[in-house]
C-alpha cells in the first residue's frame, strides 16, 4: 500500500486529507526493514525468538541482546531502531513496577496467541497460523520458534544472523529467561 | 549527498523509514580522526590518531580516563565527548558510592545509549556527534569492548575502528582477529598499531606527538601511553617486528591519567 502523502507527511501532528498520519506510517517502515521478531504463546508457556541480523564479523556473539526483561515474568523481543526499542522497554519496567508499587502483585501480561514482527513477518505469521498451539509445549514451541525464524531468513538478500531466543514456562519457574544452552542448541541443528 | 525535505529535524521520519538527521551525525563520526580498539582474553586497548589543526597547534587528546577500570576513545566533536565522559565519570562515582563495586562496563554503556537516545526523539535537539570506543575490564567477565555511537547504540565488540579512513583498520583488524584472544599484552598493542596505520593518509607517518594509546586489564589499571613512552612501540613497528608476543619495551609502569582539563 503506497501513496505519496507529499506536504502532509512532515509532522506527527498531521493528517493527510484521507485520514492518515504518514510519519507514524514512515515509522513503522524502519520496523519493516528490521530482522524479524516473533512470540508464541503455547499451553505451559511463552517463547520469543529473534533474527539478529548480524552487521560484522567483530561483534561478539551472545553479546548485544534483542530481547530484555520487564519484571520476572514478562520478556519483550524488539524489532526496528534498538535505541527506540531500549527506551520502550525502560518505560515498560517503570510500567511494570509502578503497578507494584500500587497493587502488590505483578502486572498482567499481554494478550496474543502468536505474533511476528519485522521483515519476515507475513512468512512467519503465516507459520505461526499453521501451528496447532493449544496443544503445543514450551520444548516443542521453541523447536517451531527457531525452525520459523530459519524459514524466513533470506539467504540471498542478508548477511548471517545469529538466532536469541527466550521463554518462560514451568522449566524457568515462571520467569522470562534466556531458553537452556543445550536446548537452544538443539533446536538451531534441527531448524538448519 | 541526501539534501531532501524529510532531513530538517530529529522527529521526521523519511518515507523509507530513516532518520536522516543520525545519519548526519554519524558522518560527523566519520570526519573525526580514527580511533581502533581490540581486546583479548585479558586486556583492552584503545589506540588513536592524533589530529592537529597546524604546525604550531598541539594534537587533539584522543583518549581518556574515566575509572581506574574504564577508558575511551572518541572520533568526532570532542565538545559532545567532554559532555558524555563526565556523565560516564559520574556514574563510575556513584556506582563505588551505592553499591561498594566498580561500575560493570555494560551497565556504562546502557545508560551512555538511553542518553543518547533521548537525543534521537525529542524535539529540538540533536543526537550527540561522537563516536566512543569504551574499554573496559570487570572482575567477574573479564575485558569488554563497546562501540558507541549517535544512533545511540552500544554494541560489543572484539575489535573495531571509528573515525576517517577506518574501514582500513577493519579489514586488518578482522583479518587477524582469531589471533587477538590468545594475544600478550605487547603482541594485542601491535596488532593494534598495524590497524591504525592503516588509517594513515599516503605520506603520513605515526609519531611520538600523533597516536596514543591505551590500556585496561587484569591487574592493570587504565593507563595512557603518550609522547617518549611511545618509543618502543614505534621502533617495533618500524622494524615490521612480528605481531606473536615480544619482550617489552620496558614502557609498561603504570602512567598517571593524562588531565584533561585544558580542552
Amino acid at each position: 500500500m503506497s501513496s505519496i502523502g507529499t506536504g502532509y507527511d512532515v509532522s506527527v501532528s498531521t493528517y493527510s486529507p484521507d485520514g492518515r498520519v504518514f510519519q507514524v506510517e514512515y515509522a513503522g517502515k524502519a520496523v519493516e526493514n528490521s530482522g524479524t521478531a516473533i512470540g508464541i504463546c503455547v499451553k505451559d508457556g511463552v517463547v520469543l525468538a529473534v533474527e539478529k541480523l548480524i552487521q560484522s564479523k567483530l561483534l561478539v556473539p551472545g553479546a548485544n541482546r534483542r530481547i530484555q526483561n520487564v519484571d520476572r515474568h514478562i520478556g519483550i523481543a524488539t524489532a526496528g531502531l534498538l535505541a527506540d526499542g531500549r527506551h520502550i522497554v525502560k518505560r515498560a519496567r517503570e510500567e511494570a513496577q509502578g503497578w507494584r508499587d500500587i497493587y502488590r502483585q505483578p502486572i498482567d501480561g499481554p494478550g496474543y496467541h502468536g505474533t511476528a514482527v519485522g521483515k519476515g513477518r507475513q512468512v512467519a505469521k503465516t507459520e505461526i497460523e499453521k501451528l496447532n498451539l493449544e496443544g503445543m509445549t514450551c520444548r516443542e514451541a521453541v523447536k517451531h520458534a527457531a525452525r520459523i525464524i530459519y524459514n524466513v531468513h533470506d539467504d540471498a538478500k542478508d548477511k548471517e544472523f545469529e538466532l536469541e531466543l527466550s521463554w518462560i514456562c514451568e522449566e524457568s519457574n515462571g520467569f522470562h529467561q534466556a531458553v537452556p544452552k543445550d536446548l537452544a542448541e538443539e533446536a538451531e541443528q534441527l531448524a538448519k | 549527498m541526501f539534501r531532501n525535505q524529510y532531513d530538517n529535524d530529529i522527529s521526521t521520519w523519511s518515507p523509507q523509514g530513516r532518520l536522516h538527521q543520525i545519519e548526519y551525525a554519524l558522518e560527523a563520526v566519520k570526519q573525526g580522526s580514527a580511533s581502533v580498539g581490540l581486546r583479548s582474553n585479558t586486556h583492552v586497548v584503545l589506540l588513536a590518531l592524533k589530529r592537529s589543526s597546524g604546525e604550531l597547534a598541539s594534537h587533539q587528546q584522543k583518549l581518556f580516563r574515566i575509572d581506574s577500570h574504564v577508558g575511551i576513545a572518541i572520533a568526532g566533536l570532542v565538545s559532545d565527548a567532554r559532555v558524555l565522559s563526565n556523565f560516564m565519570r559520574t556514574e563510575c562515582m556513584k556506582s563505588k558510592m551505592m553499591y561498594d563495586r566498580p561500575i560493570p562496563g555494560s551497565r556504562l554503556v546502557s545508560l551512555i545509549g538511553d542518553k543518547a537516545q533521548v537525543n534521537t526523539q525529542n524535539y529540538g535537539r540533536r543526537p550527540y556527534g561522537v563516536g566512543l570506543l569504551v574499554g573496559s575490564y570487570d572482575e567477574g567477565t573479564g575485558p569488554h569492548l563497546y562501540e558507541c555511537l549517535p544512533n545511540a547504540n552500544c554494541l560489543e565488540y572484539y575489535a573495531i575502528s571509528i573515525g576517517a579512513k577506518s574501514q582500513s583498520a577493519k579489514t586488518y583488524l578482522e583479518k587477524f582477529a582469531k589471533d587477538f584472544g590468545e594475544a600478550d599484552l605487547d603482541a594485542l598493542v601491535m596488532h593494534g598499531l598495524h590497524a591504525l596505520r592503516e588509517t594513515l593518509q599516503q605520506d603520513k607517518e605515526l609519531n611520538l606527538n600523533n597516536c596514543a594509546i591505551g590500556i585496561v586489564g587484569k591487574d592493570h589499571d587504565w593507563e595512557l601511553i603518550e609522547g617518549d613512552r611511545l618509543n618502543g612501540y614505534l621502533d617495533r613497528l618500524e622494524t615490521g617486528a612480528s605481531t606473536t608476543g615480544a619482550t617489552a619495551a620496558g614502557d609498561l609502569v603504570q602512567g598517571e591519567a593524562m588531565d584533561t582539563t585544558e580542552l
